[in-house]
């Protein structure tokens, strides 16, 4: 802190020995250890967010690094915040949870502070991933990212991040697959690992929400082709479903109040998890063959214990 | 999903080892850009950072750098409220602001100390210019003031013009070019604005909620007490009249909804005070191959095993034994109930009492 504060003071570049000079006793004497201590002291600086410059002089003190701060470098300048725009930035902190502090101390550098009232509402949004720190600074600074998914190596130019449903999402350019690719952040497996900053550019028109299918979608992305499942719902849960889905996906309504659906469906993993969600409410009517399907998985299941 | 009262401390373990992250490392103090390693931020909001063991002269200096321009910007502030604010004990905020009180430049004149006394339960701190204004704000703190403002924009009675709009605007110029493709989705479900305004009003509601455990639908009174969306989904929780308990609804379950006149006293819940699971739920214990991770993903569970042939043994409570079903169901053979020995049979019963319904004439077509 009293390293900060001389470079502040001083205003100009001071070499290792006139920092010991003016420390004094701060420092051990020996060089070796002064030295130690005051790397260990530059990097903790730096680690806060004030950057310690430095240049290598020539001339007659070739070889003698000076160091000085920069204060523009990490000082915020006043944002002239109003009073109602500060109560409305601490209102949504202490509303919407990360699960991290990062937050909170953006209030109190903004000079607001944290709500210690309960609220009637509250939104989670968890930032619950080891990687998610290096994730969330490399897509903001456009930085490629490497990591391992579904067991194979990725180097991913990240355009943007979606949190939804509780998942955080990243969508890139997958330098591996040579396409754009959704990847859910807590299936990662492994560190991730930033690259250089500013090493790709984001496709124009690149829109983060349309880029991850919905749960909707999702029936209906496969590599086959997308066929329709007629569905019949019974009356108790074909509200939601007619909720979920739309008007446009009914095909008739049953005088019991069963109705029929129209589904796409291209994955069948991800068909039969949400037809089996309805458990014996529900039941594929057609084509046959996805008919067929489930009463063969049905069989093996009853079967198979 | 209707749960009993008296079931804070399962809630909370439950809840906590939610496997959104793998990582079973406990929460370390933040450092700028690490982010917290585990969730449980519904439950514990601003209980701010759990330290294990000493804070490190680093993190120490750390906070003074954020507290001194906080400070100046108040001069005066009570020790216990400060403390509270930065999630210090009243000893370790003293002990930091001591710690500052010896700091400035040489050749540590007073007049080039950071000037800070503590006098009658009060700080009082005059710091030079050099610790007077605040650091930016560091990467991870930009990103978590673009979600938590975009989420709140989403929130029932936002303002889209309002300060916070303003003020994000303000924070514009400082956001990497980065920021602009992140963003956050709220599920949109009706009646959160409507039971938000029964938070605010205490006016009863009678709701009609259906629970796909019972295929039930019920009709009953609740006065509702705190809105949350969690995971992706909007719960309420509410003073149940029906069962005469605290309980969690699900927004999306509420069929339908209208305000009764009558209007109850207002009473606030903690987050870390709604009710979930009760204690007395049964509980069981699965093998869930790789492929079926989504159960171990999407259910809050009490414990988890990760085995050598990358499948994971996880004990959870039930809600109901239709429910397990329904679970063992959707994730077919890569699921195997483990214990209790009653539950052994029931994915092939489940799967025959489903078999039944395509195998019966009169539903076919």
């Amino acid at each position: 802190m009293n390293l900060l504060a001389l470079l502040v003071d001083r205003a100009k570049p001071l070499t290792l020995r006139q920092i010991r000079q003016e420390l004094g006793k701060q420092y051990p004497d020996s060089d070796e250890a002064a030295r130690a201590a005051f790397e260990r002291d530059k990097a903790a600086l730096r680690e806060m967010g004030i950057p310690i410059e430095t240049k290598t002089l020539g001339g007659d003190a070739a070889g003698e690094v000076i160091y000085w701060v920069n204060r523009s470098n990490y000082e915020l300048s006043d944002l002239r915040l109003t009073e109602s725009e500060r109560d409305a930035l601490q209102l949504a902190v202490a509303t919407v949870h990360l699960g991290a502090q990062h937050g909170e101390e953006a209030l109190w550098k903004l000079g607001g502070e944290r709500h210690l009232n309960k609220s009637s509402m509250s939104v989670n949004i968890g930032l619950v991933d080891q990687n998610m720190g290096t994730i969330t600074a490399a897509v903001m600074q456009r930085r490629t990212l490497n990591f391992e998914y579904k067991g194979e190596s990725r180097q991913v130019d990240p355009y943007g991040m979606l949190s939804r449903g509780g998942f955080w999402y990243i969508i890139g350019y997958d330098h591996l697959r040579r396409d754009q690719r959704v990847f859910r952040v807590d299936r990662i497996e492994g560190r991730v690992v930033a690259g250089e900053v500013r090493t790709f550019t984001t496709p124009e028109n690149f829109e983060v929400v349309a880029a991850v299918p919905t749960e909707k979608q999702m029936l209906a992305a496969g590599d086959g082709e997308i066929t329709t499942a007629t569905v019949l719902v019974d009356a108790a849960l074909a509200a939601g479903v007619r909720r979920e889905f739309g008007e446009s996906f009914v095909i008739r309504e049953r005088e019991d109040g069963g109705v029929e659906f129209a589904i796409p469906c291209a994955n069948l993993g991800a068909f039969r998890q949400w037809l089996f969600a309805m458990v014996e409410s529900a039941e594929v009517l057609s084509p046959p063959e996805i008919r067929d399907h489930i009463v063969q998985w049905l069989e093996e299941l009853a079967t198979g214990s | 999903m209707v749960a009993k009262k008296k079931s804070v401390a399962r809630r909370k373990t439950a809840k906590r080892r939610t496997a959104k992250s793998r990582s079973t490392k406990p929460r370390k103090a933040q450092k700028p850009g690490k982010s917290a390693t585990k969730n449980g931020s519904a439950n514990r909001p601003s209980t701010g950072r759990s330290r294990r063991g000493p804070r490190s002269a680093a993190q120490r200096v750390g906070g003074l750098l954020v507290m001194l321009p906080w400070i100046m910007q108040r001069k005066r502030v009570k020790i216990t409220a400060m403390a509270r604010q930065f999630n210090l004990t009243e000893t370790e905020l003293v002990e930091d602001l001591q710690m500052a009180a010896v700091c400035g430049v040489p050749p540590y004149t007073p007049d080039a100390l950071i000037d800070v006394f503590m006098d009658d339960g009060m700080v009082i701190a005059e710091v030079p210019l050099v610790f007077s204004r605040p650091l930016k704000l560091s990467t991870a703190e930009l990103f978590a003031v673009t979600v938590m403002a975009q989420a709140a924009m989403q929130l029932p009675g936002a303002d889209k013009k309002g300060p916070l709009a303003t003020a994000l605007a303000k924070l514009a110029p400082l956001m990497p070019s980065g920021a602009d493709t992140i963003k956050v989705q709220l599920p949109k479900t009706r009646y959160v604005k409507e039971l938000l305004a029964a938070v605010n009003s205490g006016e009863r509601q009678e709701i009609e909620y259906f629970s796909p455990a019972t295929q039930r639908r019920t009709n009953r009174m609740i006065t509702a007490r705190k809105v949350f969306e969690d995971s992706g989904r909007w719960y309420v929780a509410a003073d149940d009249h029906l069962s005469g308990e605290d309980r969690v609804f699900r927004v999306d379950r509420i069929e339908s909804l209208a305000g009764t006149g009558v209007f109850d006293q207002l009473r606030e819940v903690r987050d870390d005070e709604l009710p979930w699971f009760s204690e007395s739920l049964q509980q069981v214990t699965l093998r869930v191959q790789k492929s079926a991770r989504w159960i171990v993903e999407s259910y809050p569970y009490i414990s988890r095993t990760d085995n050598a042939d990358s499948s994971v043994d996880v004990t959870m409570s039930i809600t109901s034994t239709h429910w397990l079903g329904r679970l063992l169901l959707r994730a077919g053979n890569n699921v195997k109930v483990l214990k209790p020995r009653e539950f052994k049979s029931l994915k092939a019963q489940t799967a025959k009492a489903v078999l039944a319904r395509y195998q019966s004439a009169s539903t076919e077509v």
